[in-house]
């Protein structure tokens, strides 16, 4: 049977090669589509990992030279104690640039028994961070005000870098080497993922380090959590405090929630506008492949006519039609497959293989299904021909 | 003989209307995507409010530090001070406006929070870049020496920090903690051109930053602008013979890059490029190659049904053939053809993306930002028609000229 219709199909290669050329195209349209939502799908059911409502992120420029690291502690320890002693704050946390959802990255590369790990995301962050995000931990403990006396430096580090460093086993207490491998960094607890990048992004590796009070001059951004039902007037409060405080800063407060937004309409419209143009070429192309098998037939009338007049039932006719069809896409999907198959194993854009094999099943289903529907119809048609009148017409 | 050919073609797509929609259907909305990217393409390139004297105009953004024995590279805007002390020293243009980033900052009115962009600017600014004054004037060189406090708003900031008011002159405007006199009122800018959009622009000299710091890096941006389209190369000449003297201030680098690059260039550079690489070869190949993969399909699409339409009139083609017609007049009448096919499907294109231009520019999707189908918009996408209407026909085109007269006539 199979070998039969393949017959059938190579006798008309010429015309068949466009066919299946369009549908290899299509397919790998589909395919890249696909991807793209699969990998977005998975990242978007993971949980943010952290409360991003009545969080303001306050940034500030131009902060005033200090002499000594002391004189800018003490300047900073005030305003944090300004800023709590304001009736609606409920937590204060000052950060380095790259908090959740800015446009700022930060990343470094750790070591550990002689591995290196790359594209670290580096958060500084204080004592209070975990209330102003309500981050919850898996294991170990936040830091505390003794870390600033232990010998290494602690570290907290997220649960994808715990699991890329130590499997099932637990982080807490192991020693990391830093970029050079030369200083010890100790972990002192691991904390569920958070999805600084938005809905749509993974978290990555991350590792959060206490801000340090010497370089604290550096820092210029403050987080806020403020209770439920703070509106722009308490804002106007807080923002003319900031800046009597600091006269010769920029100071900026923005809502975590309204950044989040934003850092998802950057995935959001492009991809809406990526589905718009895919689904209109597939219509396009459906209305091709229907227009072309509906022609076809047409022109094989004689052929159906001699199998039905030598008993071949309408609904076998039909079969044979869909059956053609479903065989050439099944070729240019082989082709495609080839292509697909490349990306994962090649690493190109750095998703995980998961992502293709799941996208690369979908748009085999949905080739399958657009050529079967596109097909069904000129098969019925063919099936309806009558023998007598078909081979009439020779 | 074109009228005939015309008449040949209105026959043949009124001959099987289902076929002639699918044609048009992919080809109109092939071209209006194309067209609505084109059109925001046109938007964000070519010379526009303020921004009108963009052909003669060079932007100095980016400074780069480079270790290029460990690939280590440091890149920002430059500072005001790289602009100030060594590319106003340049003789051949005739302004130099100098502006910084755009900074964020809240102010609280009525209780509603608005967020404004403030930026510092030199007073040739304003003769290099045509803002529209719907009220007062811009600031001169007297006001910026003496560092007055004056601001010139956008029509949007007006409205939301004074309401509807007649006139926001000689009103202060609380920017950054500071009061500030306004003295003019501008036409909104897109945010698009993210080299001069600002809601509030006051002169450099009241910055709160230390703008004389003898520093390469900065947060300011240059536009040079030349005397004429000719002094262009000129200029950049002179700014790499400048380039070469700044003293490159850390040891941990060893070389130096800043440019002075047209529009196009400062954009491709910010994106794709780096300091020795404009980066423009790299986003036309990216931009041609995503324009072809997304024709491919459509045209294969529309080569497909062409070959079937033509197999369907092979006894025409065999008749003409007997009666000696060239494979070559049948490739030419066929092209022609198809191309007043695409033709009607670029008609249709037209209409659809004027009313997507209309809905886009109608729902604000980007503030300010009023795309519009031009002249210029309306060539590119005939070129484009012209382009597909003949990648599209000449295969089939082809395969029919080859068909045996025996054969075409005995399909009857």
């Amino acid at each position: 049977m199979f070998k039969h219709l393949f017959k059938l199909l190579w006798n008309k290669k010429k015309q068949n090669f466009l066919f299946l050329s369009e549908i290899l195209v299509s397919f790998l349209v589909i395919f890249t589509v696909c991807s793209f939502l699969v990998f977005y799908y998975q990242n978007y059911s993971r949980p943010m990992g952290f409360e991003y409502k009545q969080v303001w992120p306050i940034s500030y420029s131009n902060v005033p030279q200090f002499k000594t690291a002391d004189s800018a502690i003490a300047y900073f320890e005030n305003l944090r104690q300004g800023i709590k002693a304001m009736p609606n704050v409920e937590a204060v946390s000052f950060a380095s640039s790259n908090y959740p959802f800015s446009n700022s990255t930060m990343s470094t590369g750790i070591h550990y028994k002689g591995k290196k790990y790359d594209r670290v995301n580096h958060y500084e962050v204080d004592q209070e961070y975990n209330k102003v995000m309500t981050i919850s931990l898996l294991e170990g403990r936040w830091f505390n005000a003794n870390d600033a006396i232990s010998k290494d430096k602690p570290i907290l580090i997220n649960e994808t870098l715990k699991t890329a460093m130590f499997g099932d086993r637990p982080a807490t207490g192991q020693l990391i080497g830093d970029y050079d491998d030369k200083e010890k960094m100790k972990v002192i607890g691991v904390m569920k993922d958070i999805k600084a990048n938005g809905d749509y992004w993974p978290a990555g590796n991350a590792m959060f380090v206490p801000t340090d009070t010497a370089t604290s001059r550096w820092q210029n951004n403050i987080l806020v959590k403020v209770k439920p039902g703070s509106d722009a007037a308490f804002e106007g409060k807080l923002n003319k405090f900031l800046a009597n405080y600091m006269k010769n800063s920029t100071i900026e407060i923005s809502h975590l929630d309204q950044m989040r937004d934003s850092k998802n309409s950057e995935t959001v419209i492009p991809m809406i506008i990526f589905i718009i143009v895919a689904s209109f070429l597939v219509i396009n192309v459906a209305l091709g492949l229907f227009g072309v098998l509906w022609y076809n037939i047409n022109k094989r009338k004689g052929e159906i006519g001699l199998r039905r007049a030598i008993g071949a039932s309408g609904k076998s006719v039909a079969y044979q039609l869909v059956g053609e069809s479903l065989i050439l896409a099944t070729m240019a999907l082989i082709v495609g497959c080839f292509f697909a198959v490349q990306f994962p194993l090649l690493h190109v854009f750095n998703l995980p293989a998961n992502v293709y094999i799941m996208a690369m099943l979908l748009s085999i289903s949905f080739i399958y299904l657009l050529v079967f529907i596109c097909s069904l119809y000129p098969g019925k048609q063919a099936a309806t021909i009558h023998p007598a009148i078909a081979l009439h017409e020779d | 003989m074109l009228k005939n050919y015309f008449k040949i073609a209105i026959a043949v797509l009124k001959r099987r209307k289902f076929f002639t929609f699918i044609s048009l259907f992919g080809i109109s909305f092939t071209l209006t995507i194309l067209m609505v990217a084109t059109a925001f393409l046109d938007k964000v390139i070519s010379a526009g409010y303020p921004d009108n004297k963009r052909d003669r105009s060079l932007y100095v953004a980016t400074m780069e530090f480079n270790n290029t024995k460990q690939g280590w590279i440091n890149r920002s805007d430059v500072s005001f001070y790289f602009l100030d002390h060594y590319v106003a020293t340049l003789k051949t243009p005739e302004k130099l406006a100098i502006s910084s980033s755009a900074q964020a900052t809240n102010a609280y009115i009525n209780n509603k929070k608005i967020v404004i962009n403030f930026k510092f600017t030199n007073a040739a600014y304003w003769e290099v870049l045509e803002y529209n004054f719907l009220e007062g004037k811009p600031y001169s060189a007297q006001e910026i020496a003496t560092a007055s406090q004056v601001a010139v708003i956008s029509e949007d900031t007006k409205k939301a920090y004074f309401g509807d008011i007649p006139s926001a002159l000689g009103k202060y405007i609380l920017v950054d903690n500071v009061n500030y006199r306004v003295i003019g009122v501008v036409d909104n800018v897109n945010r698009t051109m993210y080299n001069i959009y600002g809601d509030v622009y006051l002169p450099y000299t009241v910055s709160k930053a230390d703008y004389k710091k003898v520093e390469l890096m900065g947060g300011y941006n240059g536009i040079l602008l030349a005397k004429n389209k000719a002094d262009m190369p000129k200029i950049q000449a002179e700014f790499d013979q400048m380039m070469t003297k700044v003293p490159i201030p850390d040891k941990e680098f060893d070389k130096l890059y800043s440019n002075a690059d047209p529009f196009f260039e400062s954009m491709t550079r910010r994106i794709f490029g780096d300091g020795s690489n404009s980066g423009k070869s790299k986003a036309l190949a990216i931009l041609g190659t995503v324009v072809c993969l997304f024709v491919l399909l459509p045209t294969l699409n529309l080569v497909n049904i062409n070959i079937t339409r033509i197999m369907e009139r092979s006894s025409e083609i065999g008749v003409r053939k007997a009666f000696g017609a060239s494979s070559k007049t049948l490739v030419y009448q066929f092209i022609v053809e198809n191309l007043i096919l695409t033709l009607l499907g670029g008609f249709i294109g037209i209409v659809l993306s004027v009313l997507i231009i209309y809905a886009i520019n109608d729902s604000q999707l980007i503030p300010n930002l009023n795309l519009t189908f031009n002249l210029k918009v309306l060539g590119y996408s005939l070129l484009a028609c012209l382009f597909f209407g003949l990648i599209s026909g000449v295969y089939p085109a082809w395969r029919m000229s080859r068909l045996n007269v025996v054969t075409a006539l005995k399909a009857q």
